[in-house]
C-alpha cells in the first residue's frame, strides 16, 4: 500500500498509459472486449483518484505525494548539499490538481462509455489516443518541473489532433490543423520563455517550480515572461480573442473529444495561470489583472451572445464554454481568494456540466444525425427520460441555485466586487442572465413543443448504457451544487497559499464548511491585521455551523 | 629566389580562373577541368608556402590533393560516360529533370 | 628508415580499421562470386557495422591521439561516430530489399557505403586540416558513386552528376582555403592552428582570413547550409532513397563535428569574426529550409528541405559555442539520425518499382491501409518538428538552453518561430496519412529488413526521450574536447 501511496500520482500518468499501449496489440476484432478494457481501464484511473482524495491532507500547505527523480543530467548545481541537475521528474499536487485529476479520471470513462456506439472505424485506435491523452492530462496538472509540465502540454496536443482530425464530423481537418497550430504557437513562445525563465536562477540552471518561485525575479523581465506564458494559456482558456480555435473544435470533435476538451483541456489554460503565471510572476500579474478582467468581462458577454445566435447545438454550447470561462478568469484575475475558490469551482462545475452538455449533444447526434436545432422539436415526449437529464445540467450550466455552476459564479462575482469598479461585476451577473437566455432557447426549441418532424417520433429514449453515462455526470452536478464545501475545504490552502505569492499583505478570508454557509471577512478590514482603508463593501453573512479558518 | 608573391598571385588567378570556368561552363568536362585547375592553385600555394617556410609539411600535403584529385577524375568521368550513354550528350543545363 | 607507429595510433582507428576489413571481403567476395555476394553481402556488412559500434563501446570515455596529433579520439567524437554508424546500419537494412526491387547490383553497393562510412568516421576524429580534406574526399567520392548508382535513371544520373560537380567545387575550395592557412600560420594541424592564433596582430592577416573563410565555405557546401544549398534537394530527390537516408545523417553528422572543431577550436581566437557569420547562416539557414519545404508536393524534396532547415538548428548550436552547444551537437545528430533515417525508411517502403509513389498524395490514407506504417511516419513528423514526447523535442530543448546560456535570443526567436513553421508541413503529411481516406485499400508490403529498421528508429526515438543520459553524462567531458 506505501508503494502505491508513494508513486501514485506516476502511477495515475502511466497507468492510462500503459492501458493505451496494451490496447495497440490487441487484434481489431474483439471489439468488445476493447470497449470493456478501456473503459475499466479509465474506472481503475478513477478509482486511484478517490484513493488520491481519501488520503489527501485539506490542511497541509505545500506539495503532496511528491515524486523526484533526475531526468536530463545536465549542468549540475548543488542544492542544499545534494547535486541536483536542471531537468527532473518532479510531481506534486496540492488541493488545486487534485480537484482537477478527479475530473480528468471521472470524465475519461464516462467518454469512453460514451463512445461505444458513436465510434465505429478504427475503434481501437480511438480509445488508445483516449487513454494516452488521459496519461497526458494527469501529468500536466501534477508536473513541478517546468519542462515536464511543457511536455506534457505538448503530448497533450497529439491524440486531441487525432481524436478531432481522425473521427470527428465534415470540416474536421480544418478544425484539428487549427486547433494544433494555434495552441502550438503559444505553447512554443512558452516555451522560449521557460528556458528563460530557468536562467533567472541565481543558483544556476533550474526549472522546478519551488526553485523558481523562490527566486526574485526583476519587473521588467517579469512582464515578458507573463504575457509569453500569459499567451499560452490565454489561448487553452481561450480569452477573448484568442477563442477562435475552440469552436470549431468543439463543433467538429467527436462526442468523446468534445467532453475532453471542454472539460478538461479549456482548464488547463486557467490551471497555468494558477499554477505558474501568479507565484511566478506576481508583480506582473498585478499589473496585467485590470487587462484580463476586462477580457473576461467581454469574453462573457461576447460567448453569451453569439451562443444566443447559433444553429448549431453544439456550437452554442461551445460558446457557452467561452462564456463560462470568462468567469473563471475573472475569477482568478480578481486576485482574491472569493475569486480564485470562484474560478475552481466553475473550473470543476463547468467540467460536468458542459461535459454533460455535450454528451446530451452526442446522443441526439447518434439518433438524428443532425446538430441543428432546428430539426428538432418536442423530443421531451419521445425521451423524457433523457429530458430529464437535459434539464439539469441546462440549469446547471444556467447557474441555477442548488446546482454545480451556482457556488463558483456567486464567489465570483463576490470577488469581483470587492477587486474591482461594480460595473464589471454588474456585467458578469449580466452574463448569467444571458446564459439563461440561451439555454433556455436552447431547450425550448429542442424540447419542448409540438413533435413535427417524422424523424423526431422515431427516437428512442435512453439505453441503459446512456443513462449510466449520463446518471453519474449529473449526480455529481447536484452534489456539488449542494456540497461545495467538499471541493472549497480541500483547495482553500492552496488558494490562500498562491495569494501569499501575489498579494502578500493582504489579509485572509475564509470558507468554511456547508454550502451556504460562507463566511467572508473583508478585504484589507481584518480585525486582526490592521490595514489602510478599503474602499470596497464588506459581505457579512453568518451562519450557525459554519467553521472558521 | 623570387620573393613569394608572384607565385601566390599565380595561384589566385588559376583559382579564380577554375572558378569561374565552373560557374560559366555548361559541359561537364569542361567544369571538371576547371576544377581540376583549382585543386592544382591549391598545390602551387601548398608548394610555394613550404619552400618560403623551409619546412617539407606543404610538399606531402600536395601528393595527397594529388591523389584525391586523380581518384576524383577517376569516378566523375565515369559518371560522365554513363549520362552520355543513356542521353546521347552532356550539357549540365539539359540536366534539368528537377528543378533545382 | 622506420615509420614509428605506436599504440596509440592503432586504437585510433579501430573502428575505421574494422569497417575497411569489412568492405574488403565485401568487395573480394563480389568479385569472385557474384551469386553469393548478392544474398549475403548485406550481413557481412552489417556484422562490420555492429562490429564497428562494439569496438567504439570499448572506446567510451577515453582520450586518444594519434598518428602524430592527425586523428583524436575522444567523448565527441565516439558519440558522432556512434551516429554515422547506427545511420549506416539502417541504411543496409533499407537498402536489402530496395536494390533487389530495382535490380541493382549489391556487393559494389555496399562496399562503397562501407569506405564512404570509413570516411565519415575519419573526418569524425580528423584534428588535423589536411586530414579533414582527404577524409572528406573519401567520404564524398564513395557518395558520388552511390548518388547514381540507379544508372538507367535519368534522375539517380542527374543527382550523380550535380552531387560530384558540387561536391569537388567545395573540395577544391577547402583545399585552397587549407592552403592559405597553412601559408598564414606556418601549420595545418587544428591545435597548432589554435595557438598560432594567439600570436599579436595574426587575426588581421588577410590570408589568414581568407583561407578561414574559405574552408567555412567549404564546410559549408557539405553541412548543406545557405547559401551552399544549391543543388542539396536535387540531390536527394534523384539518388536511391537509401542512400539519401546515409547521407542525409550521417555526412550531416561527420561534417558537423568537424566544422565544430574548426570553429570552436582551431579558430576559437577568431570567433569575433565567425559568430556574427555562422548566426546569420544558422537564421537564413532555418528560415529558407522550413519556408521553402512548404511548397513541397514531393516528399523526397520536403524531407531534403527539411534536413536543410535541421542544419540550421545544429548551427545555432555551433554558433553558442558553449559548453551546453558543444553537448547539445552529438545529441541532436544521434536524435536526427533516428528520426530522419525511420522517415527515409517509410519512403523507401512506399516508393514503387523506379521510385514511382514519391508524392504526397501517395500517402493518403496510409492509416487505413498499414497503420504501422503510418504512426511510425507519423512520429518521425513529429519529432522531426520538435514536439515531445519525442527525441526531437529533448534535442531542440537542449539547444534552446545552450542558446540562452549564449545569449542568443534573436537566434532562439527565429528558432522557435521557424519551428512553428515547420508543424505546419509535418503535420500536413499526418493529416493526409491518418484524415483522408485511401482510393485503394491496398495493402503496403513492408519487407522485414525495413520493417526492423523502422521499429529500431521508433525505439530510438522514444528511448531517447525518455532516457536522454545514456549520452549525456558523456559529453560533459566534452568541453575539454582534447585535440
Amino acid at each position: 500500500m506505501d508503494l502505491i501511496r508513494n508513486h501514485i500520482l506516476s502511477i495515475l500518468i502511466f497507468l492510462p498509459i500503459a492501458a493505451g499501449i496494451a490496447l495497440v496489440i490487441v487484434p481489431r476484432r474483439y471489439a468488445v472486449f476493447i470497449r470493456w478494457f478501456a473503459f475499466i481501464s479509465g474506472l481503475v484511473a478513477f478509482a486511484l483518484s478517490i484513493l488520491l482524495f481519501l488520503w489527501f491532507r485539506s490542511n497541509m500547505a505545500g506539495w503532496q505525494f511528491e515524486e523526484f527523480a533526475p531526468w536530463i543530467r545536465v549542468l549540475p548545481r548543488v542544492v542544499e548539499g545534494e547535486t541536483r541537475y536542471a531537468i527532473n521528474y518532479h510531481l506534486g499536487i496540492d488541493g488545486i490538481s487534485l480537484f482537477l485529476i478527479m475530473l480528468t479520471t471521472f470524465l475519461t470513462p464516462v467518454a469512453i462509455l460514451a463512445s461505444w456506439r458513436g465510434i465505429t472505424e478504427r475503434a481501437r485506435e480511438f480509445y488508445v489516443a483516449l487513454l494516452l491523452l488521459e496519461g497526458a492530462m494527469i501529468g500536466v496538472f501534477s508536473s513541478l518541473d517546468l519542462i515536464l509540465f511543457y511536455v506534457f502540454w505538448d503530448a497533450m496536443l497529439i491524440p486531441m489532433y487525432f481524436i478531432i482530425g481522425v473521427w470527428g464530423y465534415e470540416n474536421r481537418i480544418y478544425a484539428s490543423i487549427k486547433f494544433f497550430i494555434y495552441t502550438l504557437v503559444g505553447s512554443l513562445l512558452m516555451l522560449a520563455a521557460i528556458i528563460y525563465l530557468g536562467l533567472q536562477n541565481p543558483a544556476g540552471l533550474t526549472f522546478d517550480l519551488t526553485e523558481l518561485v523562490a527566486a526574485d525575479i526583476a519587473r521588467s523581465v517579469q512582464y515578458w515572461l507573463f504575457l509569453a506564458f500569459g499567451l499560452a494559456f490565454a489561448i487553452k482558456v481561450p480569452v477573448f480573442p484568442l477563442h477562435t480555435w475552440l469552436p470549431d473544435a468543439h463543433t467538429e470533435a467527436p462526442t468523446a473529444g468534445s467532453v475532453i476538451l471542454a472539460g478538461i483541456l479549456l482548464k488547463m489554460g486557467a490551471y497555468g495561470f494558477l499554477r505558474f503565471c501568479l507565484p511566478l510572476f506576481p508583480e506582473a500579474s498585478v499589473h496585467f489583472a485590470p487587462l484580463m478582467i476586462v477580457l473576461g468581462v467581454i469574453g462573457i458577454i461576447y460567448g453569451a451572445l453569439v451562443a444566443y445566435s447559433q444553429p448549431d447545438i453544439k456550437r452554442l454550447v461551445a460558446y457557452s464554454s467561452v462564456s463560462h470561462l470568462g468567469f473563471v478568469v475573472l475569477g482568478i484575475f480578481a486576485l482574491n481568494i472569493q475569486g480564485i475558490q470562484g474560478a475552481l469551482l466553475i473550473m470543476i462545475a463547468h467540467g460536468l456540466s458542459t461535459g454533460a452538455l455535450f454528451l446530451i449533444v452526442g446522443m441526439m447526434y447518434e439518433r438524428r444525425h443532425t446538430r441543428l436545432m432546428s430539426d428538432y422539436g418536442g423530443v421531451w415526449r419521445r425521451m423524457p427520460f433523457f429530458g430529464a437529464f437535459f434539464i439539469i445540467a441546462a440549469l446547471a450550466s444556467l447557474g441555477l441555485p442548488g446546482l454545480a455552476n451556482f457556488p463558483g459564479e456567486f464567489l465570483v462575482i463576490l470577488g469581483t466586487f470587492a477587486a474591482a469598479n461594480w460595473v464589471y461585476a454588474l456585467l458578469a451577473a449580466s452574463g448569467v442572465v444571458f446564459a439563461a437566455i440561451y439555454i433556455l432557447w436552447l431547450y425550448g426549441n429542442v424540447m419542448q413543443g409540438p413533435v413535427e418532424k417524422p424523424e423526431v417520433e422515431a427516437m428512442r429514449d435512453l439505453s441503459v448504457r446512456e443513462a449510466f453515462v449520463l446518471a453519474p455526470v449529473v449526480i455529481f452536478i447536484v452534489l456539488l451544487g449542494v456540497f461545495p464545501g467538499v471541493v472549497l475545504d480541500r483547495t482553500a490552502v492552496s488558494s490562500e497559499a498562491i495569494l501569499e505569492q501575489v498579494r502578500p499583505d493582504e489579509s485572509r478570508t475564509s470558507l468554511g464548511r456547508g454550502a451556504w454557509a460562507i463566511e467572508v471577512r473583508g478585504i484589507g478590514t481584518h480585525a486582526l491585521r490592521p490595514k489602510t482603508d478599503s474602499p470596497q463593501p464588506v459581505p457579512h453573512f453568518l451562519v450557525e455551523g459554519g467553521e472558521e479558518q | 629566389m623570387l620573393p613569394a608573391y608572384p607565385y601566390l598571385i599565380l595561384s589566385a588567378v588559376l583559382f579564380t580562373t577554375g572558378t569561374l570556368g565552373v560557374l560559366i561552363r555548361r559541359n561537364p568536362i569542361i567544369m571538371f577541368m576547371s576544377i581540376e585547375l583549382m585543386l592544382n592553385a591549391a598545390n602551387l600555394a601548398f608548394i610555394t608556402f613550404a619552400r618560403y617556410q623551409q619546412s617539407m609539411d606543404g610538399h606531402v600535403f600536395v601528393f595527397i590533393v594529388m591523389t584525391v584529385a586523380a581518384a576524383e577524375v577517376a569516378v566523375g568521368l565515369g559518371i560522365i560516360v554513363a549520362i552520355f550513354r543513356l542521353r546521347g550528350n552532356i550539357n549540365v543545363d539539359e540536366l534539368d529533370e528537377m528543378k533545382g | 628508415m622506420t615509420i614509428p607507429v605506436s599504440a596509440a595510433d592503432w586504437i585510433v582507428i579501430n573502428t575505421e580499421l574494422i569497417l575497411v576489413g569489412t568492405a574488403m571481403i565485401v568487395l573480394l567476395l563480389d568479385a569472385f562470386n557474384r551469386r553469393i555476394s548478392d544474398r549475403i553481402s548485406p550481413w557481412i556488412t552489417l556484422v562490420g557495422v555492429v562490429g564497428g559500434l562494439v569496438s567504439l563501446g570499448f572506446l567510451w570515455g577515453q582520450e586518444y591521439t594519434g598518428f602524430a596529433g592527425m586523428l583524436v579520439i575522444d567523448s565527441f567524437s565516439v558519440l558522432v561516430k556512434m551516429a554515422i554508424l547506427f545511420g549506416t546500419g539502417l541504411a543496409v537494412l533499407l537498402s536489402v530489399d530496395y536494390l533487389r526491387r530495382e535490380e541493382l547490383a549489391q556487393g559494389e553497393y555496399y562496399g562503397l557505403l562501407l569506405l564512404s562510412t570509413v570516411g565519415m568516421l575519419l573526418l569524425t576524429s580528423s584534428a588535423n586540416l589536411i586530414m579533414i580534406f582527404l577524409s572528406l574526399e573519401m567520404l564524398s567520392i564513395a557518395l558520388y558513386v552511390l548518388t547514381g548508382y540507379a544508372r538507367m535513371r535519368p534522375r539517380s544520373q542527374e543527382a550523380g552528376m550535380k552531387y560530384f560537380l558540387l561536391g569537388s567545387f567545395s573540395a577544391a575550395i577547402l583545399v585552397y582555403g587549407v592552403a592559405l592557412i597553412y601559408g598564414a600560420l606556418g601549420t595545418v594541424d587544428l591545435a597548432g592552428v589554435a595557438e598560432a592564433l594567439t600570436a599579436p596582430g595574426i587575426l588581421s592577416n588577410p590570408v589568414l582570413l581568407a583561407g578561414a573563410g574559405l574552408v567555412l565555405v567549404g564546410l559549408g557546401f557539405k553541412v548543406a547550409a545557405v547559401p551552399f544549398q544549391m543543388w542539396t534537394p536535387d540531390v536527394y530527390e534523384g539518388a536511391p532513397s537509401p542512400v539519401t537516408a546515409f547521407m542525409s545523417v550521417s555526412t550531416k553528422a561527420a561534417a558537423f563535428a568537424a566544422l565544430t572543431r574548426v570553429l570552436v577550436f582551431a579558430f576559437s581566437d577568431l570567433s569575433g569574426v565567425w559568430m556574427a557569420v555562422i548566426w546569420a547562416i544558422a537564421a537564413l539557414t532555418m528560415i529558407f529550409g522550413n519556408l521553402v519545404a512548404i511548397a513541397q508536393n514531393n516528399i523526397k524534396r520536403m524531407l531534403a528541405y527539411s534536413s536543410i532547415a535541421h542544419a540550421g538548428y545544429i548551427l545555432v548550436a555551433v554558433a553558442s559555442a558553449n559548453q551546453l552547444g558543444i553537448q547539445s551537437i552529438p545529441f541532436y545528430l544521434i536524435a536526427y539520425t533516428f528520426m530522419n533515417i525511420g522517415a527515409w525508411a517509410v519512403v523507401t517502403v512506399i516508393t514503387r518499382k523506379g521510385e514511382e509513389g514519391v508524392g504526397l498524395s501517395d500517402y493518403t490514407g496510409l492509416f487505413w491501409r498499414n497503420p504501422l506504417l503510418a504512426v511510425s511516419m507519423g512520429l518521425f513528423m513529429f519529432s522531426l518538428a520538435g514536439i515531445p514526447p519525442t527525441a526531437g523535442f529533448t534535442a531542440k530543448i537542449y539547444l534552446f538552453m545552450a542558446a540562452v546560456n549564449a545569449n542568443l535570443i534573436g537566434l532562439l526567436i527565429v528558432a522557435v518561430v521557424t519551428t512553428i513553421i515547420s508543424a505546419y508541413f509535418y503535420l500536413r503529411v499526418t493529416v493526409i496519412m491518418f484524415m483522408h481516406r485511401p482510393s485503394e485499400v491496398s495493402a503496403v508490403h513492408v519487407p522485414i529488413a525495413a520493417y526492423v529498421a523502422i521499429i529500431i528508429a521508433v525505439v530510438a526515438t522514444l528511448w531517447l526521450f525518455l532516457f536522454p543520459n545514456s549520452t549525456q553524462a558523456f559529453t560533459e567531458a566534452v568541453w575539454r574536447m582534447g585535440l
